[in-house]
């Protein structure tokens, strides 16, 4: 078989912003999974390192994918006489931080933590495609459950939840101690 | 009491009650692990009072917890029942709010880093997936008709198909007819006869006209203003001519 690394960059070429996942790579190239990954956080970070390149391979939300590199886009605004839009009100990341941290979460959970009525933020994250229904929990009422999707993932840069930035630790040890005595 | 001078953030400006109140405790430095509700619940209400006095619309939220905090506080004026359930309520509502408040502020403080993480995140461009559907037929939707496709993959695959059909589509462009009745054309030409000589023709009045519609409109104003005798008519050489009538500007 040819080089697969040249396989590889042709397909996640053609895949463009949908990316490939590793499993179907793997199928396509018929290989293992554990030689797929070495192979592909190979490329990452050849990609990253090379400075004579303009793209890099990322993997956001399971899938991977060419992105141009940051220090482009100050040149891609002067291109296009852009500047980048400010996507994300206060209470649409609060809301996306609260359901990716404890999903599956209800509604009234979500509610609960932040105060106030997230019914209509609810609505336009799902909208956005940045956060779906999971199924329903056996509570009365038997409520929505919701969770992050992929493509959340994708605008914040996580391959996985297990990315997820660490929650600050308001609380010393001592503090906390006192609190549950 | 010039409460309204010491509050110069706006309610607008917070996410909801406990954005307020974490920012009262940090005002009035309070600790958090300390709290003492009294003085955090007396924030809490001259803050809303002072709001409602500066006539702000305020979320049925805010009212909500200061209902909470002002029942905290009556009962704690209340003659004191010595027994255990009303130390509880007070040692109980205090903790379940610090609670609350760590766990609220976790999130909001972890936002900062989820902005800063979607800022890189725009600044990576990526293309759409390169279009195969003019050179190969997908073998998989021919020959199996499996298809455990989710709901959030169904709406990906429509807004696909949507996106290449208006792609191939003339850009919609609408033109809307603004209606103008006989009226208000009256109006508008009285306001513009002024300007016109002794005698003008029906192509000055319909000068500043953009379709035929209001071409018809300007006739018919103008039919009713003969009528009314604000203006007389004369037809020479294909031509609709005009003077004042008797009844011009009366």
């Amino acid at each position: 078989m040819e080089n697969k690394k040249a396989v590889i960059e042709g397909l996640l070429y053609i895949s463009g912003d949908d990316g490939i996942t590793p499993e179907k790579l793997c199928q396509v190239l018929s290989m293992e999974e554990e030689d797929l990954t070495s192979l592909l956080e190979n490329m990452t970070k050849e990609y990253r390192e090379d400075e004579n390149r303009g793209i890099e391979l990322v993997s956001y939300g399971g899938r991977y994918k060419f992105v141009s590199k940051e220090m482009i886009a100050e040149y891609a605004k002067v291109l296009y006489e852009v500047t980048p839009a400010n996507n994300y009100s206060p209470a649409a990341l609060e809301t996306l931080a609260i359901i990716a941290y404890k999903q599956p979460i209800t509604r009234s959970e979500i509610e609960e933590i932040r105060g106030v009525g997230c019914d209509m933020i609810l609505h336009k994250l799902i909208a956005r495609g940045l956060v779906r229904e999971s199924g329903r929990t056996d509570a009365p009422g038997r409520p929505f459950l919701y969770e992050v999707t992929e493509q959340f993932m994708d605008s914040f840069k996580l391959e996985s939840l297990k990315e997820l930035p660490k929650l600050p630790d308001f609380r010393s040890p001592s503090e906390e101690k006192e609190l549950f005595e | 009491m010039a409460i309204t001078d010491e509050f110069k953030v706006t309610i607008d400006q917070f996410e909801g009650p406990l954005d307020l109140m974490l920012h009262l405790i940090k005002e009035k430095k309070l600790d958090l692990f300390n709290l003492d509700l009294d003085v955090l619940a007396d924030q809490y209400i001259d803050y809303i009072r002072s709001m409602e006095k500066l006539h702000l619309d305020i979320a049925g939220e805010y009212l909500a917890e200061m209902a909470e905090l002002i029942e905290y506080k009556s009962k704690k004026l209340l003659p004191r029942d010595t027994s255990e359930l009303e130390d509880n309520y007070e040692e109980d509502t205090r903790e379940v709010l610090i609670q609350r408040l760590l766990e609220y502020q976790q999130f909001k403080e972890v936002t900062g880093t989820f902005r800063e993480l979607s800022e890189a995140r725009s600044m990576q461009f990526d293309k759409p997936e390169s279009d195969l559907a003019n050179f190969y037929r997908k073998e998989s939707e021919l020959n199996s008709a499996s298809n455990d496709g989710t709901m959030a993959e169904l709406l990906k695959a429509m807004n696909q198909c949507l996106k290449r059909y208006r792609i191939m589509q003339p850009m919609p462009v609408s033109v809307a007819h603004r209606e103008v009745s006989a009226e208000e054309r009256i109006d508008t030409l009285k306001r513009r006869i002024p300007y016109f000589p002794e005698v003008f023709s029906l192509d000055d009045l319909c000068a500043d006209c953009e379709d035929v519609y209001l071409v018809i409109v300007t006739f018919l104003a103008a039919l009713d203003m003969i009528k009314n005798g604000e203006l007389i008519a004369a037809v020479s050489e294909e031509r609709i001519l005009f003077r004042r009538g008797v009844n011009y500007g009366k």
